[in-house]
């Protein structure tokens, strides 16, 4: 049985699974590095989903949909800062108020465009970026097919999150900007005192977590699923923050963090394969991501340390 | 500052008025835009919110539906607003909902036979426990190494409904085509509202809106008047100075998010007992996360939740009359709830309005 299990189709199902995970987890890290908690990332993913969609379908794009979806994330995005930034809101409300606004948004749009609550009608996808063709038999057959399915399979966005997820690590570290969000986090004052905008800066880190989540969303739609179901980010702008957080607040432990949470949801999907075998019911797979969470975030919480300016409004003094 | 000569009676008048004010404007703003993105959807807002009106305070039926939807948000606004007082963010109260009502639908069933007072004491009891204990681990990984509870009971709500889920489709499901459990004998129960208020027939407006506003006032009391109260409040205050004044934080996190945890419970029970009269996947329309907005509405006041949840309990109420008669999709009132929650989140808008409205006022009170 494990060998049926452990197949390279696990492993390129647990890199899929882990895309909108990772990029919304790093829109949470960037957006705690400036010192603005979002936990808006599951509205802003859920309405890039479905705006996704729309300008998929409407166009007849689905880049033009990607486009859309993260044009999605940013507006909200925008709510979330003037709220939090600008009018000094608490941000755990403010995002909870746009994770209410984006479940009443898209139904309400969903039924406005479609006429009926729940699914929307299929969009075309977007395609894998490779296509090779690789000896079909011998020795070597086998490792191509490994080869080939967890490394040349994937679609774009699952490429773009890889790139986005070094290259932020790398930029949080050698870059004037990855300094300067840092400090926007860490010392506010201090950053305001040297001549960095407060404001800007978190608008602009705000900003760049939105159309993360966005892009997340498209990728839900636009490359896994094909249309959009009314609440289908299930809790994973939430898992996002989980990762980041398990990540210790840095772009390549949010991708590496969300790989074990896309790991766990491919293994149940994978699993229930088996029921004939294993015999549990297949809710006990479905709760596998959420229960790996809180053990994840009960065995690392206490020694993962959080920017010391994280939740706080900035007010110039 | 205001001096000596302003008398302190009428200030306090003038500011709590004021506080009340806040709400109300932050209400009438969030129907207002509303109403554009109605009117921008290509609807009648007027037709739309008059038919809502309708739907939710027309006449007895419409007042009974009115009131059985405020019944649960009055639980879950109970719920959150009790965690905010402690600064505790019960974002699951969702799932310790689930929870009461699969102890409601489980209990029920055993109790069959016995005298109804007793079921209904014995429900309610067992109800509020399952909800603080699904509500412990998220309390004791909050007090002891810090996982903040948004993320741990958000997870949680999901667990319960899969929980719920598989039990329902398995173990406790009933005879016949749709997965559901066995419905209630009358003597597990709540007695219909209406049987002593003939105002209300044909709705069914229960027992619960009762408890829930008795459960308000207690809550009132207990955060007022009694040390467990102060303890949370002190810690949701300045947990830094609590506990140098001998608070234990920990403790009293625990305990806090677990009394949170047993009010959304009780939502779970009275709409299982009231309502549905058993238990299914799709029972609650997510009652736990309108209780956000509620606890927000109110400002965390117990006494406010009532009305707060009266109002978001018409909303809904109201909604399906609005689709019916102006073709609005129902899912607007949760745009309301999200723009009520900036505006009395946010308060500036609001106070701009009553002091361009009562300039008078402010400046005698200033």
């Amino acid at each position: 049985m494990l060998a049926d299990l452990l197949t390279p189709d696990l492993f390129a199902s647990a890199v899929r699974m882990a895309t909108p995970l990772a990029l919304a987890a790093i829109g949470g890290t960037i957006c705690e590095r400036a010192g603005v908690v979002n936990i808006a990332l599951e509205g802003m993913m859920l309405f890039g989903a479905f705006m996704g969609v729309i300008g998929a379908m409407y166009t007849g794009s689905a880049w033009f949909g990607v486009v859309t979806a993260v044009v999605a994330g940013i507006s909200l995005a925008l709510v979330h800062a003037f709220a939090s930034i600008t009018l000094r809101t608490d941000q755990v409300v403010s995002g909870t108020a746009i994770n209410i606004l984006a479940t009443g948004l898209t139904g309400f749009l969903m039924e406005v465009i479609f006429g009926h609550p729940g699914t929307t009608d299929p969009v075309r996808r977007l395609q894998p970026v490779f296509s090779f063709s690789g000896p079909g038999d011998g020795a070597l057959a086998t490792v191509w097919r490994w080869v080939d399915t967890v490394f040349l399979s994937y679609t774009p966005i699952v490429y773009a999150a890889i790139f986005i997820a070094i290259g932020g690590h790398w930029a949080l570290y050698n870059t004037r900007w990855g300094l300067r969000l840092r400090s926007l986090g860490e010392h506010p004052r201090a950053a305001d005192t040297v001549g960095i905008s407060v404001v800007r800066g978190r608008y602009s880190a705000v900003l760049v977590s939105g159309a993360l989540a966005g892009l997340a969303g498209a990728n839900l739609t636009l490359e896994q699923v094909g249309s959009f179901t009314e609440g289908m980010t299930n809790g994973r702008g939430f898992i996002a923050l989980a990762a980041n957080i398990f990540g210790r607040w840095t772009p390549g432990g949010s991708y590496g963090a969300s790989l074990l949470f896309g790991f766990a949801d491919a293994l149940q999907i994978r699993l229930q394969l088996f029921r004939d075998v294993i015999r549990i019911p297949s809710q006990f797979f479905l709760m596998l991501p959420y229960v790996l969470t809180v053990v994840v975030l009960a065995s690392v919480v206490g020694r993962a340390v959080a920017p010391a300016a994280i939740g706080k409004p900035y007010e110039k003094g | 500052m205001a001096g000596p000569t302003v008398k302190p009676p009428r200030v306090a008048t003038g500011a709590l008025l004021r506080e009340f004010m806040v709400p109300v404007v932050s209400v009438a703003i969030a129907i207002l835009i509303s109403s554009v993105i109605i009117l921008l959807a290509g609807f009648d807002p007027i037709a739309a919110f008059a038919a809502m009106l309708k739907g939710s305070f027309g006449g007895g039926r419409q007042i009974g539906e009115t009131m059985l939807r405020a019944t649960p948000l009055m639980f879950t606004g109970l719920a959150v607003a009790y965690g905010f007082r402690a600064g505790l963010f019960n974002i699951g109260a969702e799932g310790q909902l689930f929870m009461g009502g699969l102890s409601a639908a489980f209990l029920g069933i055993a109790l069959a036979g016995m005298p109804r007072p007793l079921n209904i004491v014995l429900m309610i009891v067992a109800g509020a426990a399952i909800g603080a204990a699904w509500a412990f681990i998220p309390a004791l990984l909050k007090a002891k190494v810090g996982a903040h509870e948004v993320i741990t009971t958000m997870m949680f709500t999901f667990i319960g409904r899969y929980l719920v889920s598989w039990l329902v489709t398995g173990p406790l499901r009933a005879d016949g085509q749709i997965p559901q459990t066995e419905r209630l004998p009358v003597e597990s129960t709540l007695p219909r509202m209406h049987e002593v208020l003939p105002f209300l027939a044909q709705s069914r407006a229960h027992l619960g809106f009762v408890v829930g506003v008795l459960l308000a006032l207690f809550i009132w009391w207990v955060l007022k008047y009694t040390s467990l109260g102060y303890e949370s409040r002190a810690v949701g205050f300045n947990p830094w100075a609590s506990e140098t004044g001998g608070i234990s934080v920990p403790a009293t996190t625990i305990k806090a998010l677990c009394i949170s945890g047993a009010l959304a419970g009780l939502a779970g029970v009275t709409e299982v007992m009231g309502v549905h009269l058993r238990l299914f996947d799709q029972f609650s329309a997510g009652f736990g996360f309108t209780g956000i907005a509620v606890a927000l509405l109110a400002k965390n006041n117990p006494i406010g939740v009532i009305a707060a949840a009266i109002l978001f309990g018409a909303l809904s109420a109201g909604a399906g009359t609005m689709q019916l008669e102006a073709e609005v999709p129902a899912k607007v009132i949760f745009i309301i709830q999200a723009l009520i929650i900036f505006l009395v989140a946010a308060e500036q808008l609001a106070r701009w309005v009553i002091r361009k409205g009562g300039r008078q006022e402010v400046e005698h009170a200033g």
